[in-house]
């Protein structure tokens, strides 16, 4: 690979993909039509050979990672042409080299059972991943945030780790399967805790959040795309492993998922509206969306623990289903977003606007992208989110207190979210696409090449499918937390299946209509003068891109009630009182993320201020170090002594 | 069907209603209660003006908004005669139907890049974030209440409870009251009438449409209009009564809701633009106490 010309690079790490995917791809389908496969690796470690466990769960991850990174392969195609003069031959190497390899760690994730093997292939993930962040790693800030993430990365790691070791201390066996036996013996809460903080890393749950924000932008968007798309998911996988097994406390690990869930989803929201880099944007909405996700499974967890089995596989299914649909969404918005990055080289909401005339295609798409993950209907966003409504209305009259007031807590942030999210991406959009260009010079966007438009057509045509037949893919996701369960198929899939159909039926009928009026609105303007004129100004003429709205001022409604979370500050020079002539003033704001602050921050800052004191034991003289590991013997030696040691 | 017959006929009326009412308070004559659709069938007939700055977002957004108000009317049930779609938390769709519409005007708003028209979009966007929830929380008492979680399932069994059920009817048919001059941006949190661009929500939006377009947006501005005082009057109209007489009911309330409406904005100002927050969080209170009445009439507390 790193022999070859830079022009074949390209088609030999495309070709090992497919390679991955063909085989990958096959024993998945064959796995969700039939039962779990496993294989044997011929590789032995201490605890057994390694084996490849296929069940439904991995079956249904393996084909998003399969789609999402042969997308984000397509993609990369023309998103590093640019890169590849200005880039050294082994860095190319190295990029595609790792792309690959993530996508296989990927695919090992989720096909592990074993301890050492799964830890190996999630610091496989983590390693590449942090190789696929640094591409720009000349820019001093890439490479901070890369360090960034792979310090947390391997928090992550230590914290499953941690989890595995404790549950093989007992059961002497390091798998899940041993994890399983554990949580039959002893109280799950804690090792829970454990599991869910190592896995929270990865995924994105506030308050673990504070690498997502950083590396998603660092990185090139066929990376992020990739990695917002389904990396973070691995660690929703865990969770659900992991979920799946538990056996008691279960409301009050019910409570917590649920709690975090809603906390991601509802300040992620709100920190995405308040930024300006469309990038950054993007990864607090996925911040959000894994939020969705761990309201699903928090509903999910609680009902297994009131024994209710609809909202239990509702819940559960819907969360399943998200992650498939924000793999889908997420990865599109990505992939456009490094268009805008292509054609203009910034993402920046305070210079774009206008860019839908110039890039009629890419357009096209963020508008499709923006409307599913705002949850709209006939896109594939509502479909999970109508799974997890519908599980909880289901039994609201019949459930106990508690699962009530949860239950109103669940659909009220959902709620809040869809509304938040409708804000943010009017924003997104609006902003970046519509309108003028809020900028005094630039050259005229073209659109991107077409081989950058082919992984859209790919999203989009999946995003339309599950919305069109969400009976289908709704009633495999049930099939599949079923399975995961041990629970019987039960009469109410069939009446769900019937529901989804019928939502299936409302979004064919809403696409039809749409074309029949537009076809009659088509016919009305070929009767009819159509002419084109400047804007309503108010009969002000010299209206200009400056009067049109920016981020901030679009944001400025919410400011007031987010503030408590984002600490809003406006920075400018007033002017002064006798100024005839004023000078050019400047205005900007900053938002900053006070979660990250007050968890995360606050406790660095305090260690880093209080360090240089430690600074005095360093006095250069030779005399004093002796004395240091004098001393430190003496206090072994008391220890000792003192029968603690 | 019946219901989409009724909401239709009622469509009709009830924005001549409004107009007229409002007209006799002012000491004038007004025009006949079908003049506004009058100057919808002439706009149709219109040619258009499209600013120079605007994309094909501008082109499509007024058939979807449309098409989004009409899909949602098939939902809307009228007591016990069927919806044309009824299935399990069909009201979820119903909202992010509407959202949909929604979404695309925001977006045409901000495609003309006014600063005026940016500013009824991040108005709408915002109060419609702060509207949701009141929808949800009664849609989701009322399945507690009732154990039914559809349109139509619910208010088919709302009236069978015994006194309970006026109560929460009551309260019910109070906050989608209120939920409808909100979502029809009508006052107190907008007035449609001010020819201030600055102090409008939703007529702002709408300044650069002409033509078809802005005569599909006003129809579909009217059909919302009902959609909403059709579920409120669905959660007062009693059952027991016999299918004509609960017609006519129906057809009188809506009648009187558009003449309230008209009351309201004869004698009401608008809301400091400021207060409109706290006005909207205020509806969604009483809908907790709906949830909270429900509670307890159901043991739970």
């Amino acid at each position: 690979m790193f022999a070859i010309p830079k022009k074949w690079k390209y088609l030999l790490a495309l070709t090992l993909q497919v390679m991955l995917i063909i085989p990958s791809t096959a024993w998945a389908i064959e796995v969700l039509n039939n039962d779990t496969i496993t294989f044997n690796m011929g590789v032995d470690t201490w605890s057994g050979p390694i084996q490849l466990t296929i069940d439904r769960l991995s079956a249904y991850f393996m084909l998003i990672i399969n789609l999402i990174c042969l997308c984000g392969m397509i993609y990369a195609s023309g998103y590093l042409k640019p890169y590849l003069p200005k880039k050294r031959s082994v860095f190319i190497s190295l990029h595609l080299f790792s792309f690959v390899w993530l996508h296989g760690a990927m695919l090992l994730v989720v096909s592990m059972r074993d301890g050492i093997a799964f830890l190996l292939a999630w610091e496989l993930m983590s390693l590449f991943s942090f190789v696929l962040v640094i591409f720009e790693a000349q820019k001093e800030s890439t490479l901070k945030t890369g360090i960034n993430y792979l310090l947390q990365m391997h928090l992550s790691f230590a914290l499953i780790m941690l989890g595995f070791l404790v549950a093989a201390n007992q059961t002497g066996d390091l798998s899940f399967a041993g994890v399983g036996k554990f949580f039959g013996q002893n109280p799950n809460l804690p090792i829970f805790l454990v599991f869910l903080t190592g896995f929270g890393i990865k995924a994105g749950f506030i308050p673990f959040h504070t690498w997502l924000p950083r590396a998603h932008p660092a990185a090139p968007s066929h990376v992020s795309g990739v990695m917002s798309g389904i990396m973070i998911k691995m660690g929703i996988y865990g969770i659900f492993r992991i979920t799946s097994m538990i056996q008691s406390d279960l409301m009050t690990i019910g409570i917590i998922v649920l709690a975090i869930g809603i906390v991601s989803g509802l300040l992620g929201v709100v920190m995405a509206i308040m930024q300006h880099d469309l990038k950054k944007l993007l990864a607090y909405h996925s911040i959000e969306n894994i939020g969705i996700i761990g309201i699903g499974m928090g509903m999910g967890i609680l009902g297994k623990a009131s024994g209710d089995h609809y909202l239990m596989v509702f819940g559960f299914a819907g969360a399943l289903l998200h992650n498939l649909n924000h793999a889908l969404f997420k990865s599109l918005l990505f992939f456009t977003a490094g268009n805008i990055y292509y054609a203009t080289h910034h993402v920046n909401m305070d210079k774009l606007g206008g860019l839908a005339k110039g890039m009629r295609y890419t357009s096209y798409a963020f508008l499709i992208g923006a409307l599913a993950i705002s949850g709209i209907p006939p896109f594939n966003g509502f479909i999970s989110e109508y799974l997890i409504y519908s599980g909880v209305i289901n039994h609201l009259s019949n459930s106990v207190f508690i699962i009530s007031i949860l239950s109103i807590a669940c659909i009220l942030s959902l709620v809040l979210i869809g509304g938040l999210c409708i804000y943010c991406f009017t924003k997104a959009f609006g902003l970046s696409f519509l309108g003028t260009r809020r900028q005094e010079s630039y050259n005229e966007p073209i659109e991107v090449p077409k081989i950058m438009l082919v992984p859209a057509i790919i999203q989009v045509s999946f995003i339309l499918a599950i919305g069109l037949m969400p009976a289908f893919f709704g009633a495999s996701a049930i099939g599949i937390v079923q399975k995961l369960l041990n629970e019987p198929a039960s009469d109410f899939t069939a009446s769900a299946v019937q529901s989804l159909t019928d939502v299936g039926h409302v979004n064919m009928l809403l696409i039809g209509l749409i074309i029949v009026i537009m076809l009659l609105r088509a016919w009305q303007q070929s009767t009819v003068k159509i002419a084109s004129g400047s804007t309503w100004g108010c009969g002000y003429t010299a209206g200009n891109f400056r009067h049109q709205y920016t981020p901030t001022s679009y944001a400025d409604s919410l400011r007031e009630l987010a503030n408590p979370v984002i600490d809003y500050k406006k920075i400018y020079i007033s002017f002064k009182e006798k100024e005839i002539f004023p000078q050019p003033k400047e205005f900007h704001t900053v938002s900053k993320d006070l979660v990250e602050e007050k968890t995360v921050l606050s406790w660095v800052h305090l260690i880093v201020n209080h360090l240089p004191k430690a600074g005095i034991a360093q006095s250069g003289l030779i005399n004093d170090y002796l004395v240091y590991p004098m001393l430190f013997l003496i206090l072994v030696g008391l220890l000792i002594v003192l029968n603690i040691l | 069907m019946l219901s989409l017959l009724l909401i239709f006929t009622a469509a009709i009326y009830f924005p001549g209603v409004i107009v007229k009412v409002k007209a006799i308070f002012g000491g004038r004559k007004g025009p006949g209660i079908l003049q506004p659709w009058y100057d919808i069938f002439r706009l149709l007939k219109k040619g258009s003006v499209y600013s120079s700055s605007s994309s094909f977002v501008f082109q499509i957004a007024a058939p979807i908004y449309l098409t989004t108000v009409l899909v949602a009317a098939l939902f809307i049930p009228f007591e016990e005669s069927i919806a044309l779609f009824s299935f399990t938390g069909d009201f979820v769709l119903f909202a992010y139907l509407l959202g949909l519409g929604r979404f695309l005007i925001i977006l045409s708003a901000l495609d003309v890049s006014s600063g005026f028209e940016g500013m009824g979009a991040n108005r709408e966007a915002f109060y419609s974030m702060l509207m949701e929830p009141a929808f949800f929380i009664l849609m989701g008492s009322l399945a507690m209440f009732t154990g039914y979680t559809s349109f139509h399932d619910i208010f088919a069994n709302l009236h069978y409870n015994s006194y309970f059920s006026a109560i929460i009817g009551i309260i019910a048919a109070y906050v989608l009251a209120n939920i409808t001059l909100v979502e029809t941006s009508r006052l107190p949190v907008d007035d449609p009438l001010t020819h201030l661009e600055l102090t409008m929500v939703h007529e702002v939006m709408v300044l650069d449409h002409s033509g078809f377009d802005l005569g599909i947006i006003k129809i579909a501005n009217n059909i919302k209009f009902v959609l909403f005082s059709t579920l409120s009057a669905n959660c007062i109209i009693p059952q027991s009564l016999d299918l004509w007489m609960r017609i006519g009911i129906f057809l009188v309330t809506q009648v009187a809701f558009a003449a309230g409406i008209g009351w309201l904005e004869s004698f009401r100002a608008r809301n400091k633009m400021a207060m409109n927050a706290q006005y909207i969080l205020s509806i969604n209170a009483v809908a907790l106490i709906l949830i909270f009445a429900a509670m307890i009439i159901k043991n739970k507390i």
